[in-house]
């Protein structure tokens, strides 16, 4: 009678079910840059792939993730040949759709594989909580925007995450859930934010004695380290020897970019900037100077680099310090007390420092911070309040990623039925906690997520009707600004509850 | 059982979602006993509803239920529409955009007369009011998509969005809350537990031939189908004057309502005939009718007398002396045609003309009915078309002749759907000019078993299903016209997965407590059919068919469609006969079978 119902497979099917309908849905142009790269792969030489550029969309995952493609590729050429095919730019044919987002939903079992194995990993009464917590992630609206509208394989590689941080509760998967690890570096180097994390917590519970930090296990390092050198090596490996190291750094790492990007994650920086675009209207009055080339791009609103009128300039090396700053707090209570949740919180918190600090920070990079936080949601009731606002912040940031109007419905009601399902049933499963709870902290989540509700009216209704095409940046800024609050409001929230329980 | 404290361990292992605060749980609302002994989910739809089984607020459960619901619909609205891309008639999309089109922009005189050749208006008036209505509201949006004439066969996609939403919120205003009302009063007429409704609800909200139909082919029978739920919904809580507006309202939208018309009469007169003749009541309602029809035909009778005031010319294309009148050309002696009511009877003649079109043939394209499927054996076309119609007459009423007869006398709430669901089938296999899209009606009653008593049991879902999938399955070709495999696919599978039917899963047979032939029996007759439907699918997309036969294929669906429907009558008037005690005792060895 261990079993609980719904089972995550069950949902999987259902789930399932519901992305094949969504087919035909709108696509973004990640679609062709996945087309693109399965065209590389399978029509390429190895030693070429980091330098091929007849479309903008080069090449720039690490070498496994081209690796992956390449093993689809040759799956594809039974469905359409034509789409392995590097000048058929924007080729979308139905096979090639069909066998794209099929791809998708089929490599997604790794995440169902991998929340079976958290499911199974817990023990007791948490067991309820974590299949409730396993089957919020398996049905995320993040995922289902991300991956099975907008299209990536985001669901296949957060499942390997999950994996990995599973791995990691017990002693005699300790190395594996490390290795595991960097092969999921060697896919997207996106989670080389969650490292630190890893470093500290394998370092502390692997690499050194558990009653002594001054004892170090040796023969752990060299299994460790030898291991992680065989990964990177069998990733880069065949590049370094033909000296491609430089190039596929300048493809995986480009710095080029700016601060914000085009959309605006909802950080520290989209706050910085709301701020910035306040200050100008009242900058004459209080006789702040005025930066008259920044004022350029404000008027077009969206913007690839940033400059702010009023408030400083921020360089990749302020947001590179900043984000390190703030990973590096929760690191020295994980080196102190490396139990798993505290190592889950932890990764979640380089998750939020990255996320709020990063330079050039992908909305989407928001689910660097749910998947995580979702896995230890339900530890007890301070959890949970720190968690509901950023499930809210965080989805409704991603809406701006769907802007035709047959998915407005969808993404609207898919996300609103998540909330309401598991904001509901998170409140039934998480235990009460011990310690109290902050002063007014819940109402004003309350609040908070009241809020949502005319602001998603306004940007995707109101605004159009009263202003037509006019002040386009107006509900992306909103939106954002909106989400940036309260990520960043939960992030306070986790820290306080990191710190103190 | 369920008065127990919820805190003993065996009670905290069933309530999945264990409110930790101080919330008092009441299983016994939600649960029957027998229910409350059941450990485990026996098809994943109860899998997925069994945290709902502790103390959970229909506020909290029936939003989700809608929204699941709506968002499958819009789904699988992102396929293609029937007529897309195929001109030059386009199909069922292009029907009911351009009726929007006529009623927006003509004058209501004229909406019954304009090119009929296009896509001519033959739904009766309450369809042109609702078409008048989505075709305001959408030229608000864009005036072109319903531009007189050069609107025509357009394929806009924000077009298709609207049409799309309109589908979806007619749906959600009229089908939806009569469903949930439907089975929320029929359960507790049955002694059904909530749980178990809710269970029902998502099995009938899922139903996929009218998903497929209304949301992915596009029209708009769940408006029909609505008011009929919402008219029995009227039947079970005893208001019989609000059935019969509600009916009213089904002929008024889609004649095809009148699949019901009988069993609705039967069971209206039964009730006002036993256990007492109540002369009162059965005034009541024919006033009531009537009065509803007046209203329904109100706004085409005021429109026609405005329109003859100003001026205006129902049929402006033609030229000469006056047409003589619709349908009863001989009318026109007794008639006189200078007179202020002319132009009115002439109006309504015409509608009737057009929604009733008898001067088609027996059957229309390949429908799996027993005429169409007898056409397999005797070449029917052979006999008058006269002898054909008779026979067709008297066939219908012998099929339904039987189930009403029972209604009638024993007029009780609990057999409405058994009844209105023999008596379509009736309908649907015998009578006239019938289309594979009408095994709708049949099915929408039928499906409402689940809500009743044992409507969860393996028998009933077994039934029901088979005759849900092979509904899907004889509308197939319809579909796979307009390249809807992959919605078809998809919808099917899920529910006989959601339900454990086949090809999923075997899980539905062989309930215990019913005798071994029947158990064996149903088994047999089932797994004959599925696994025709199987390899035919298989043939059909593999094999083509023979040069002098392009047609095989649909020819074998409708032969194995006709036969599995006709068991579908046949099961349905049995069970009826058997729940409205007519036959003796003695004849059912059936034992009483358990829940689910």
């Amino acid at each position: 009678m261990s079993e609980t119902y719904p089972t995550l497979a069950q949902c999987a099917i259902v789930a399932g079910a519901f992305k094949i309908l969504l087919f035909p849905a709108y696509k973004s142009t990640d679609f062709e840059v996945h087309r693109n790269w399965l065209a590389i792969t399978h029509s390429l030489p190895l030693w070429e792939w980091y330098y091929e550029k007849t479309s903008e969309w080069t090449l720039d995952y690490p070498p496994f993730f081209a690796y992956f493609e390449w093993i689809l590729s040759q799956v594809a050429k039974l469905a359409d040949p034509a789409m392995l095919r590097i000048y058929n730019l924007e080729y979308d044919s139905w096979q090639t759709v069909y066998f794209q987002r099929f791809t998708v939903i089929l490599t997604e079992l790794v995440l169902v594989y991998a929340l079976q194995m958290y499911v199974d990993s817990s023990r007791g009464a948490s067991k309820r909580a974590a299949q409730a917590a396993a089957i919020s992630i398996l049905l995320s609206p993040g995922l289902l925007i991300i991956d099975h509208i907008h299209f990536q394989y985001n669901g296949c590689m957060y499942g390997i995450l999950i994996a990995s941080l599973v791995l990691a509760r017990q002693k005699s998967t300790l190395l594996a859930s490390g290795l595991l690890f960097a092969a999921l570096l060697c896919m997207k180097h996106i989670y080389l934010y969650l490292a630190p994390a890893y470093f500290v917590f394998l370092l502390r519970t692997y690499c050194l004695s558990p009653k002594s930090v001054f004892r170090i296990r040796f023969l752990n390092c060299v299994k460790l380290g030898g291991g992680v050198a065989a990964i990177f090596a069998t990733a880069f490996g065949p590049f370094a020897l033909k000296g491609q190291i430089p190039q596929i750094m300048s493809r995986l790492f480009p710095f080029a970019r700016g601060l914000c990007h085009a959309y605006w994650a909802p950080n520290i920086w989209a706050m910085y900037s709301f701020v910035d675009r306040v200050l100008i209207a009242l900058a004459p009055r209080v006789g702040l100077p005025l930066r008259a080339e920044a004022l350029q791009s404000v008027t077009r609103g969206l913007v690839g680099d940033t400059s702010f009128a009023v408030l400083p300039d921020v360089t990749p090396r302020t947001c590179f310090a900043l984000t390190l700053l703030f990973q590096a707090i929760p690191l020295f209570k994980l080196f102190a007390s490396p139990t798993w949740d505290n190592f889950v919180g932890a990764v979640t918190l380089c998750g939020y420092a990255s996320f709020l600090f990063g330079w050039h920070v992908h909305e989407k990079a928001v689910l660097l911070v749910i998947v995580p936080f979702s896995l230890v949601a339900l530890r007890d009731r301070r959890y949970l309040s720190a968690f509901r606002p950023l499930a809210v912040a965080g989805h409704v940031s991603l809406f701006p990623l769907l802007f035709t109007p047959a998915e407005f419905p969808l993404k609207t009601v898919y996300t609103v039925f998540w909330l309401v399902l598991f904001l509901v049933a998170f409140d039934r499963l998480a235990p009460a906690s011990g310690r109290p709870r902050f002063f007014l902290f819940d109402r004003f989540s309350t609040l908070y997520i009241a809020v949502s509700i005319p602001l998603v009216l306004y940007c995707s209704l109101v605004h159009g009707l009263v202003f037509g095409k006019s002040y386009e940046f107006l509900p992306l800024m909103f939106t954002s600004s909106y989400s940036a609050v309260g990520v960043v409001g939960s992030w306070v929230g986790f820290l306080v509850v990191y710190f103190t329980s | 059982m369920a008065g127990h404290a919820p805190s003993t361990p065996r009670q905290r292992r069933k309530a999945v979602k264990k409110p930790t605060a101080n919330v008092i749980v009441s299983v016994d609302q939600h649960l029957s006993k027998a229910d409350a002994l059941v450990r485990t989910p026996t098809f994943p739809l109860s899998a997925f509803l069994w945290p709902a089984r502790g103390s959970v607020s229909q506020w909290e459960i029936l939003p989700l239920i809608l929204m699941v619901a709506g968002l499958f619909r819009w789904a699988a609205g992102f396929w293609g529409y029937s007529g897309l891309g195929n001109p030059p008639m386009f199909g069922d999309y292009e029907a009911q955009r351009h009726w929007m089109e006529v009623t927006t922009q003509l004058p209501v005189s004229q909406w019954y007369f304009h090119d009929l050749l296009w896509w001519g208006l033959d739904y009766p008036p309450m369809t042109a009011y609702h078409s008048w209505l989505c075709g305001k509201l959408g030229s608000l949006i864009n005036p072109e998509w319903f531009a007189l004439y050069t609107s025509r066969g357009s394929d806009d996609a924000n077009l298709k969005i609207f049409m799309r939403a309109t589908v979806i919120v007619s749906e959600y205003l009229i089908y939806v809350p009569a469903a949930v009302i439907f089975v929320r009063r029929y359960s507790r007429l049955s002694g059904v537990s909530t749980w178990s409704a809710w269970v029902a609800l998502v099995a009938i909200l899922m139903q996929p031939a009218t998903i497929l139909i209304d949301h992915v082919h596009f029209q708009y029978n769940t408006v029909m189908l609505g008011f009929v739920l919402a008219s029995m919904s009227s039947m079970v809580a005893g208001r019989y004057y609000w059935a019969s507006v509600f009916f009213v309202a089904a002929l008024g939208f889609k004649q095809m309502a009148l699949y019901y018309a009988f069993s609705v009469f039967a069971f209206l007169l039964g009730n006002c005939v036993f256990p007492r003749i109540n002369a009162t009541r059965f005034v009541g309602i024919a006033a009531v009718t009537v009065v509803s029809f007046a209203v329904l035909l109100l706004p085409i009778v005021l429109g026609t007398l405005y329109d003859v005031s100003h001026g205006v010319d129902p049929r402006p294309d033609l030229d000469g002396p006056r047409p003589p009148l619709p349908l009863f050309p001989e009318l026109g002696k007794y008639v006189d045609s200078e007179a202020i009511y002319y132009p009115v009877i002439e109006q309504l003649l015409q509608m009737v003309h057009r929604v009733f079109p008898f001067a088609r043939g027996l059957f229309e394209d390949k429908v799996a009915n027993f005429w169409c499927a007898a056409n397999l054996v005797v070449k029917l076309k052979q006999y008058p078309s006269e002898l054909l119609q008779r026979g067709a007459a008297l066939m219908t009423l012998a099929s339904i002749i039987p189930p009403n007869l029972i209604l009638f006398f024993r007029p009780r709430k609990t057999l409405l759907p058994l009844a209105f669901a023999t008596t379509a089938w009736g309908f649907f296999l015998f009578s006239y000019q019938v289309h594979e899209k009408s095994v709708l009606l049949p099915l929408m009653p039928m499906t409402l078993l689940l809500a009743g008593k044992h409507g969860l049991a393996k028998d009933t879902r077994a039934w029901v299903g088979f005759a849900n999938l092979l509904g899907c399955w004889t509308m197939f070709p319809l579909l796979s016209r307009v390249e809807l495999r992959v919605p078809y696919t998809v919808l099917t599978l899920l529910w006989t997965y959601l339900l454990g039917l086949p090809p999923t899963s075997l899980s539905a047979y062989f309930q215990e407590g019913s005798s071994l032939w029947t158990q064996w029996g149903t088994f047999f007759v089932h797994a004959g059919f599925y696994l025709a439907m199987a390899l035919w699918h298989v043939l059909e997309a593999t094999v083509k068919p023979p040069e002098d036969k392009p047609d095989l294929w649909v020819v074998a669906n409708v032969g194995i469609g006709a036969a599995g429907f006709m068991i579908c009558y046949l099961w349905c008037l049995w069970r009826l006969a058997v729940e409205g005690e007519v036959i003796p005792k003695s004849w059912t060895r059936k034992a009483k079978p358990k829940t689910q």
